[in-house]
C-alpha cells in the first residue's frame, strides 16, 4: 500500500487546479498566459488602458505586486481605484516620455521575478521613437520572464513587439454611449471590439467599458 | 550540556566590564561590584574553562582593566570566587596574572569562609561553636539534618556549597545597535573604490550581529569628508535582513543617487539591531518579488529614472484634477483585498485569509465590463475649439481636427472653492473620427488634458 502515498489526495489536486498559470478576465473573455508577453494596440480610447486596469485589478485584488512603466506619464491612479487596482500593490514608475528608460526600467523589472503583471504604457511615446527600438528587447524580455510568474502586458498604438509576443488583440471603438440629453449628458460606456490578432482566431469579441463615476 | 558562567568583580567603570564581557556573552548581568556572563557553549569556539579563563584575562589585560575574574559551573560559585578576591586572600589558588588581574581557581571553592554565604549571623556563630568554618567542613555535614534543623530555606546554602545552584543569568544589558569604523589611509573620491572596505566591515558587522541572534533592517552610514563635513545615509528595509550583498548594493545604490560633495576620509557604519525575520510561506503564496530583489529593483529604477519617478500611487483627498500623488518611499507591501461588485461601484476590502480563495475570484469581479481607464496627455495638447450658442462645436489641434458629436460639462474644480475662483473648467468631449477626450479651459486657452481609453 506504501506506493498509494503518490497518489495525491483530491483535496490537492482541487487546489493545485485553482492556480494555473493564466489568468482570466472574465469580463474581456480573455484567458492570458503567466510567462509570457501579450499586446494590445489599438487608436485613441479604444479600451487599452481600461484593459490593463482590469488586468491590474484583479491581480493586485490577490495580493500579487504588480508594476507600470508609464511611458509617457500618463498614467492615472483615479481611474486605476476605480477599477479595483489595489494601488498599494502597484508600483508606478514614471519614464517622463524617455523610451531608453522606459525600456531599461521594464527591462530592470522582468529582472526582478516574481511580480504578477508587469503593464508597460507605450501609449504616449511618438511612434517614430518606438519602431526604432531593436526588437531584440522584447525578445529579452519574453526570454526573461518565461518560466516566471509574470505576465507582461504591452499597450500602445500599433503593433511593436512582432513575433516576441503570445498573444496580440486589437481594440477598435464601436461607439461611446453617452446618457442624458442636450447640455446635460453624461459619459456611459464604450462598445468594443476584440480582434486577436496572433494565436486564437475567430470573429471580433464585444467587450464593453463603463464609466464609473463613484466617490472613492 | 554543561553550563559555565564567568563573574568579573572590579572598582572600575561598569561599562568597561561590559565592555570586555562582549567578546565573550551577549548573556550579561551587571551586579553590584561587576558583571556575570554567561559562557556556556564556548567549548567549541575556545577550548576547556582554564583557556576561557586565560581569554579573558587576556582581553582585561588588553584593556588594563582591573579586576577579579572567576569561572565556574554554577552562577553562585562563579560569583563567591570572584568576590573572594576582595577579602583576605586565600593563598591556595589564588593567581595573580598581573598586578591588576586576578584569577580564582575554582578548586578552592570548598575552603571558602562560611561567612562568605548567605547565612544569617546567629547560624554562622553555632556553626563557629561546632567547628564549621569553611565550605568544606559544612559539607561533611548531611543534607537532611541540615534542613531538619534550619528547615527548608537553608536549602539555597546547601544547592551553593554542593555547586547545585539554579540561579542563571538575567541578561539586563540589551545591545540595540552595533558599529564599525575605519579610517581611510588615502582620501576616496570615487564611492565605488570603498566597496571593497565597507564588504570587509559589513562582514563583520553582520557576523557580529548574527552571532547575538538578530538581524538588521535599518543602517546608518556615516562618511566623514574632506572638508570637514559629514554625509550620512538611513538606510532602511522593510524587512530584516543579514544579506551583506544585498546591504552592499544598496548602499551602492543609495550613494549612486546622492553622492557625498567631497573626497571620503572615514566610514562609520552604525547596524540597528532588530528580530529575525520569521522564513515561512504558504505553499500556495500569490506571485511576489522578494523583498531583497524588490527593494534593490525599487532602488535602480531611482537611479534610473529620478528618484521622485518611482512608488506607489497615493490618493489625494480634494477635489482637484489630478488629485493624486507618488509616494516616492513606499514599497508595493503585497497588501490582499477582495473586489466586490456593487452595481456600479468597485470597491476593496481586507481580506482574512480563509476568505481568500472563496471570495477573490470571479464570483466577485465585476462582470461584463471595465472600468473605463484614463490617461493623461504631458503636456497637455494646446487646442483651438469652435463654441456656438454656448455648445462646443468644432476641435482642432496638431494632431487631429473634428466636429464634437458629444459633449459634458462643464466640470468645475477647486480644492477650496468658498474661498477662490474655479481654477478648472473641464468638460468631456468625443470627437468625429477619433477619440473621447478631457478638454479644459485655462484663461481663453483650450488644452486636451487626457483621453478616456
Amino acid at each position: 500500500m506504501a506506493h498509494l502515498a503518490l497518489v495525491k489526495n483530491l483535496a490537492q489536486l482541487k487546489q493545485e487546479q485553482s492556480y494555473v498559470d493564466e489568468v482570466v478576465l472574465e469580463s474581456a473573455g480573455l484567458s492570458l498566459a503567466r510567462g509570457s508577453l501579450t499586446e494590445v494596440v489599438g487608436g485613441p480610447s479604444t479600451g487599452k488602458a481600461s484593459l490593463a486596469l482590469s488586468l491590474l485589478a484583479k491581480l493586485t485584488a490577490e495580493g500579487e505586486i504588480c508594476a507600470a512603466v508609464d511611458a509617457g506619464h500618463g498614467f492615472d491612479p483615479v481611474t486605476a481605484k476605480l477599477a479595483g487596482v489595489e494601488v498599494n500593490n502597484l508600483l508606478w514608475v514614471r519614464c517622463g516620455r524617455d523610451v531608453e528608460k522606459t525600456f531599461m526600467a521594464a527591462d530592470h523589472l522582468v529582472q526582478a521575478k516574481g511580480f504578477g503583471c508587469i503593464w508597460m504604457d507605450l501609449g504616449g511615446l511618438p511612434e517614430n521613437k518606438l519602431r526604432m527600438v531593436p526588437r531584440s528587447y522584447w525578445f529579452r524580455y519574453r526570454t526573461r520572464i518565461k518560466e516566471t510568474p509574470t505576465l507582461m502586458l504591452v499597450t500602445s498604438r500599433s503593433p511593436l513587439t512582432g513575433s516576441a509576443s503570445q498573444r496580440s488583440y486589437e481594440l477598435t471603438r464601436e461607439r461611446a454611449a453617452w446618457s442624458g440629453s442636450g447640455n446635460f449628458k453624461l459619459l456611459h460606456q464604450f462598445e468594443l471590439k476584440m480582434l486577436s490578432r496572433k494565436g486564437v482566431f475567430g470573429p471580433p469579441m464585444r467587450v464593453r467599458a463603463e464609466m464609473d463615476y463613484s466617490e472613492i | 550540556m554543561s553550563k559555565l558562567f564567568a563573574c568579573l568583580v572590579s572598582d572600575v567603570d561598569r561599562g568597561a566590564l561590559v565592555s570586555a564581557a562582549r567578546n565573550f556573552s551577549h548573556a550579561i548581568q551587571t551586579i553590584e561590584d561587576g558583571v556575570l556572563f554567561d559562557v556556556s557553549g564556548l567549548g567549541r569556539l575556545i577550548g576547556r574553562p582554564e583557556t576561557v579563563t586565560k581569554k579573558i584575562v587576556a582581553e582585561l589585560r588588553r584593556n588594563n582593566i582591573h579586576a577579579s575574574v572567576a569561572v565556574a559551573d554554577t552562577v553562585d560559585t562563579a560569583m563567591l570566587l570572584a568576590r573572594r578576591c576582595g577579602a583576605p586572600r586565600v593563598s591556595k589558588g589564588v593567581s595573580e596574572t598581573s598586578p591588576f588581574i586576578t584569577v580564582v581557581q575554582p578548586e578552592i571553592f570548598s575552603q571558602l569562609p562560611l561567612r562568605d554565604l548567605d547565612i544569617d549571623n546567629d547560624t554562622l556563630d553555632v556553626f563557629t561553636d561546632l567547628g564549621l568554618k569553611r565550605v568544606e567542613d559544612l559539607l561533611t555535614v548531611p543534607r537532611e539534618e541540615l534542613i531538619g534543623r534550619y528547615g527548608q530555606e537553608f536549602v539555597n546554602v546547601i544547592d551553593t556549597i554542593e555547586q547545585r545552584g539554579a540561579s542563571f543569568v538575567v541578561a539586563n544589558i540589551k545591545e540595540n545597535h552595533a558599529s564599525w569604523s575605519f579610517d581611510l589611509d588615502q582620501p576616496v573620491e570615487n564611492f565605488e573604490q570603498l566597496i571593497f572596505v565597507l564588504n570587509h566591515g559589513l562582514e563583520r558587522l553582520l557576523k557580529h550581529i548574527a552571532q547575538c541572534g538578530h538581524s538588521i533592517e535599518h543602517l546608518d552610514l556615516d562618511f566623514g569628508l574632506r572638508n570637514k563635513t559629514q554625509k550620512a545615509y538611513e538606510i532602511k528595509t522593510s524587512f530584516p535582513t543579514l544579506d551583506r550583498n544585498f546591504w552592499l548594493k544598496l548602499i551602492n545604490l543609495r550613494a549612486a543617487l546622492d553622492p557625498p560633495e567631497s573626497e571620503i576620509v572615514t566610514v562609520n557604519v552604525t547596524a540597528h539591531f532588530t528580530r529575525p525575520r520569521p522564513a515561512q510561506r504558504g505553499l500556495y503564496a500569490v506571485s511576489r518579488p522578494e523583498p531583497e530583489s524588490l527593494l534593490l529593483t525599487v532602488n535602480k529604477l531611482k537611479k534610473l529614472v529620478g528618484q521622485e519617478n518611482v512608488g506607489i500611487p497615493v490618493l489625494l483627498d480634494q477635489r482637484m484634477v489630478e488629485a493624486f500623488g507618488l509616494d516616492a518611499d513606499g514599497i508595493p507591501d503585497g497588501r490582499e483585498s477582495r473586489v466586490i461588485s456593487d452595481g456600479n461601484q468597485t470597491k476593496n476590502h481586507p481580506v482574512s485569509p480563509d476568505q481568500k480563495h472563496r471570495d477573490c475570484h470571479p464570483s466577485f469581479v465585476r462582470r461584463g465590463a471595465f472600468v473605463i481607464g484614463f490617461s493623461y496627455y504631458r503636456p497637455p495638447i494646446s487646442a483651438e475649439v469652435l463654441v456656438r450658442d454656448k455648445r462646443l462645436v468644432y476641435l482642432k489641434c496638431r494632431q487631429f481636427a473634428g466636429h464634437i458629436l458629444n459633449f459634458s460639462g462643464v466640470w468645475k474644480g477647486n480644492a477650496k472653492w468658498w474661498d477662490e475662483p474655479w481654477k478648472t473648467l473641464e468638460w468631456d468631449i468625443e470627437v468625429e473620427n477619433a477619440g473621447i477626450y478631457r478638454l479644459c479651459k485655462v484663461r481663453d486657452e483650450w488644452f486636451l488634458i487626457g483621453e478616456y481609453d
